[in-house]
C-alpha cells in the first residue's frame, strides 16, 4: 500500500548514478563484434580485395604482376572455359536433386518415424564427418571401380547400356564418368540437406497432421498440402548448402572423374597451382561466386520462403 | 440448417476401452449421445476423455469395441473418412494458409470446387469475415480459437468434437466462447461432444455431460442433476463443493432416514442416497454450501422446526462480494463451507462465533462410505 501513496522516487539523484553505467553499455555491441569483425576482415574481406586486384592484372611470375584494370581476362575466361561452368552447375543441380530425394525420405522418417532410434540414425548421419572428405571420396574410387560390386550389378541389370545411351557412363566403367562425379557430390553433401530438412520437419506440429486427416485429406495429400509446404524453409536451406559448395568442388571431379568431367573447381585449381595464371584463376573465382550469387538470389525470391511462419 | 433428425448423428460406443502397454486409459465404455444434443466429457488430466474423443475421431484406434455414428460402423474407418470434424486443442490452424484456405481445407479435400460463398457464409458465423486473408499467427487467441470452429463447421459434419477448445484463452475470452460455442451450437444443430476439465465450462455449456475418473464415466445426467444428485464423492467434489459428513444409520421414519453424526440427528430422504441403508450401516451426508443457512448460536431458537441443524464454531469468513464463505469448525466436520447471500449480514457472524449451521432435509444426499472421502477435491485432483 505504502508504495502507490509515497512520490515516486525523485529523478535526480538516480541519473549521474545511471550514466557511467549506460556509457559502458553502450559500447558493449561493439566490443563482442569485434572479434567475429577481425576475423571476417583478416581471413574473407582482405583476400577478396587481394583476389579482386589480381584478376584485373596483367603480367607473368618472372616480370611480377601489375594492376593494369585489364577487364578483359574475365571475357577471355568465360569464353575458354564456359563449358566446365555449365559442367559445374549441372553436375551440382544433379546432386542437389539427388540429395533431396534420398534426404528428404530420410529426414521424414527420422523426424516422426524413428522413436528411440531417432539419436542412433542422427549419429549415423553425422558419422562420415568423422573422416576425411578425401579418403571418403577416395574410398567411392573402390565402390565404383570397374571389377567393383556396383560396375557388376549395374552390368547384369544392362542398366549400363542406358546410362551409357544417357551419356552418364563411357563403355564398361562407371569410374571417370559424370555418373561416379555426381555419385560423389552426392554422398558427400547428403548430410548437408538432411540436417536442415529434418530440423525444419521437426518443428511441424504433429497436431498439424492429425488436423489434415480429420478434414478429410489422405496421408498423401496431407504430404503435398501441409508438410511439404511446411518443410519449404528446410528445403531450401538444404539445397542451399548442398548446390553451393557443390558447384564449386574439385576434389570429386579430380579424384572420381577424368579430363571430360572437369568442373570450374578444377580449372581455378589447375590455373592457380600448375600454370600459375593467377589473374585468370581469380576472374573465374569471382565469375563461379556472382553466378552462384545471382542463381540463388533468384531460388529464394521465388521459393518464396519469406512468407513461412 | 437443422436437420431432420434421423439419428445419423447419434454417437454410440459401445464397449470401447484403450489400452497403452499395461496402462488401461480407457475401461470398456458403453455411451450413447443423442443427435443434435451438447454432450461434455468432463474429468481431471488423464482420466480418459481425450482418449476418448480420440477414438470417436479415429485418430487413435480402440482396444475394444466398437463406434457408431448413427447405424454406420466407423470403428475401423480411418479418421479422413469419417463425417466427424475436431476442433484442437490450442487450435493445429494450417501457419501456412491464410484463414480463408484453413476454413476451406476440408472443402478443397473433397473435391468441392466453388468454396467461395461458404468459406465467407462461415466466417461470418464466426464474425471472422474481416481477416480471411490474415495468417493465423496474425489474429488473436480467441479468433483463432473461432477459425478452428470455423474450418471444422463448414464441413456439416454429423458430430463436432472439441478437445479442450477454450484452454489456451483467457478467463472473460472463456466465458463469452461458452456462450458463443452455445449459439453457434443451437444455429446449425450438429451434435456437439465437448470435453472439457473445467466443471463450470461443462455445466454452463452442455446439455448432458458425462464425468469420467480413471477412465470410467463416473455419472451422466444433465448439469442440475449431476450438481443435485451426485453418486459418488468424486462427482460431488469434482462439480463444484460438497460438505460430505460421515454418520450412521439410525432408523427409517417414512421415505426418509435417520442418521446419527456426531451427537445429533440428521434426515435424509431414503430416494436420494445412493448407498445401501441398512440400520448401522455407514453413509456420508452431503449437502451443498449454499443450501445450508447460518444462524447465531444466541438465536438458536428462531430455527424453525423439521430442519437438519449442527452447531459449530466460525473459523473463517471471506467476504466474496454476492456471498460471504464461511468455514465453519463442526465436531462432525472440521472444515465445513457455508455460502451465505449478503443480504442482510448478520454482524455477530465472525470468526469465533458459535453458530447454528441448518438447511432442508431436502437438500441431503447420502453416499456409500466406502468411497475415499476426498476424490476429486482440488488438492486430490491436483496430487
Amino acid at each position: 500500500m505504502s508504495t502507490l501513496t509515497e512520490a515516486p522516487p525523485p529523478l535526480a539523484p538516480a541519473t549521474p548514478e545511471k550514466k557511467p553505467a549506460r556509457r559502458r553499455g553502450r559500447f558493449t555491441p561493439y566490443w563482442l563484434l569485434l572479434p567475429g569483425m577481425l576475423w571476417l576482415i583478416v581471413f574473407f574481406a582482405l583476400p577478396m580485395i587481394y583476389q579482386a586486384s589480381t584478376s584485373v592484372q596483367q603480367g607473368s611470375l618472372e616480370e611480377g604482376y601489375k594492376v593494369t584494370w585489364h577487364f578483359a581476362t574475365y571475357w577471355d575466361a568465360l569464353a575458354a572455359y564456359w563449358p566446365q561452368f555449365l559442367r559445374s552447375v549441372s553436375y551440382a543441380a544433379a546432386a542437389t536433386v539427388l540429395c533431396l530425394l534420398l534426404g528428404y525420405p530420410l529426414a521424414y522418417l527420422i523426424a516422426f518415424r524413428a522413436g528411440r532410434w531417432k539419436n542412433l540414425i542422427m549419429i549415423l548421419v553425422i558419422a562420415p564427418f568423422f573422416t576425411s572428405f578425401l579418403i571418403r571420396t577416395l574410398a567411392w574410387k573402390t565402390i565404383l571401380a570397374d571389377n567393383g560390386v556396383v560396375v557388376h550389378t549395374l552390368n547384369s541389370l544392362h542398366l549400363l547400356d542406358l546410362t551409357n545411351w544417357l551419356g552418364w557412363t563411357a563403355g564398361d566403367r562407371v569410374l571417370a564418368t559424370p555418373l561416379a562425379v555426381v555419385c560423389g557430390l552426392t554422398y558427400n553433401f547428403l548430410p548437408f540437406m538432411i540436417l536442415p530438412l529434418y530440423t525444419s520437419l521437426e518443428r511441424i506440429d504433429g497436431r498439424l497432421h492429425e488436423a489434415a486427416g480429420d478434414l478429410y485429406a489422405r496421408p498423401w495429400t496431407t504430404f503435398r498440402k501441409v508438410t511439404f509446404p511446411l518443410s519449404m524453409p528446410g528445403v531450401v536451406s538444404g539445397t542451399l548448402l548442398t548446390f553451393i559448395p557443390a558447384a564449386g568442388d574439385y576434389v570429386n571431379a579430380e579424384l572420381l572423374g577424368s579430363t571430360d568431367t572437369r568442373m570450374i573447381g578444377n580449372v581455378i585449381q589447375t590455373q592457380f597451382l600448375r600454370i600459375l595464371d593467377y589473374p585468370t584463376a581469380a576472374a573465374l573465382s569471382f565469375i563461379l561466386m556472382a553466378a552462384i550469387l545471382a542463381m540463388v538470389t533468384l531460388y529464394i525470391r521465388r521459393s518464396g520462403t519469406e512468407d513461412l511462419v | 440448417m437443422k436437420t431432420t433428425p434421423d439419428n445419423s448423428g447419434d454417437v454410440r460406443l459401445s464397449g470401447i476401452s484403450k489400452t497403452y502397454g499395461s496402462f488401461t486409459a480407457v475401461h470398456p465404455l458403453d455411451l450413447t449421445v443423442p443427435e443434435g444434443s451438447f454432450f461434455a466429457l468432463l474429468g481431471a488430466s488423464g482420466c480418459g476423455k481425450t482418449t476418448t474423443l480420440r477414438m470417436i475421431a479415429g485418430l487413435e484406434e480402440p482396444t475394444t469395441g466398437t463406434v457408431r455414428l448413427g447405424d454406420q460402423d466407423v470403428t475401423h474407418l480411418p479418421p479422413y473418412k469419417r463425417p466427424v470434424n475436431t476442433v484442437f486443442q490450442s487450435y493445429a490452424l494450417f501457419p501456412h494458409l491464410d484463414i480463408f484456405e484453413n476454413v476451406a481445407f476440408g472443402l478443397r479435400r473433397r473435391g468441392i470446387k466453388s468454396v467461395k460463398k461458404q468459406v465467407e457464409e462461415m466466417l461470418e458465423l464466426v464474425q471472422l469475415g474481416e481477416q480471411a486473408r490474415k495468417k493465423p499467427h496474425q489474429l488473436s487467441g480467441g479468433q483463432q480459437q473461432r477459425v478452428a470452429v470455423a474450418r471444422a463447421l463448414i464441413n456439416h459434419p454429423k458430430v463436432l468434437l472439441l478437445d479442450e477448445p477454450l484452454g489456451a484463452l483467457d478467463l472473460k475470452l472463456r466465458r463469452q466462447m461458452q456462450l458463443e460455442l452455445k449459439r453457434i451450437q443451437t444455429e446449425v444443430g450438429i451434435t456437439f461432444v465437448h470435453v472439457t476439465h473445467d466443471q463450470e465450462e461443462a455445466m454452463t455449456m452442455a446439455d448432458t455431460v458425462a464425468v469420467m475418473n480413471g477412465g470410467r464415466v463416473e455419472q451422466l445426467g444433465s448439469p442440475a442433476d449431476l450438481y443435485e444428485n451426485p453418486q459418488s464423492t468424486f462427482v460431488a467434489n469434482f462439480l463444484g463443493t460438497s460438505n460430505l459428513i460421515e454418520a450412521e444409520v439410525d432408523t427409517k421414519n417414512g421415505d426418509d432416514l435417520v442418521l446419527k453424526a456426531g451427537g445429533g440427528k440428521l434426515v435424509l430422504p431414503e430416494a436420494r442416497c445412493s448407498a445401501p441403508t441398512t440400520a448401522g450401516g455407514k453413509v456420508l451426508v452431503g449437502i451443498r454450501p449454499e443450501k445450508i443457512s447460518l444462524t447465531h448460536a444466541d438465536d438458536a431458537g428462531e430455527i424453525p422446526a423439521g430442519r437438519n441443524r449442527l452447531t459449530g464454531k466460525i473459523a473463517d469468513a471471506s467476504f466474496i462480494g454476492v456471498s460471504t464463505q464461511y468455514v465453519i469448525d463442526s465436531p462432525v466436520c472440521d472444515e465445513l463451507a457455508v455460502y451465505v447471500q449478503n443480504v442482510e449480514r448478520d454482524g455477530r457472524l465472525v470468526p469465533g462465533a458459535d453458530v447454528v449451521l441448518h438447511w432442508n432435509p431436502a437438500h441431503t444426499f447420502g453416499l456409500d462410505a466406502a468411497q475415499d472421502i476426498d476424490a476429486g477435491t482440488e488438492e486430490e485432483v491436483a496430487a
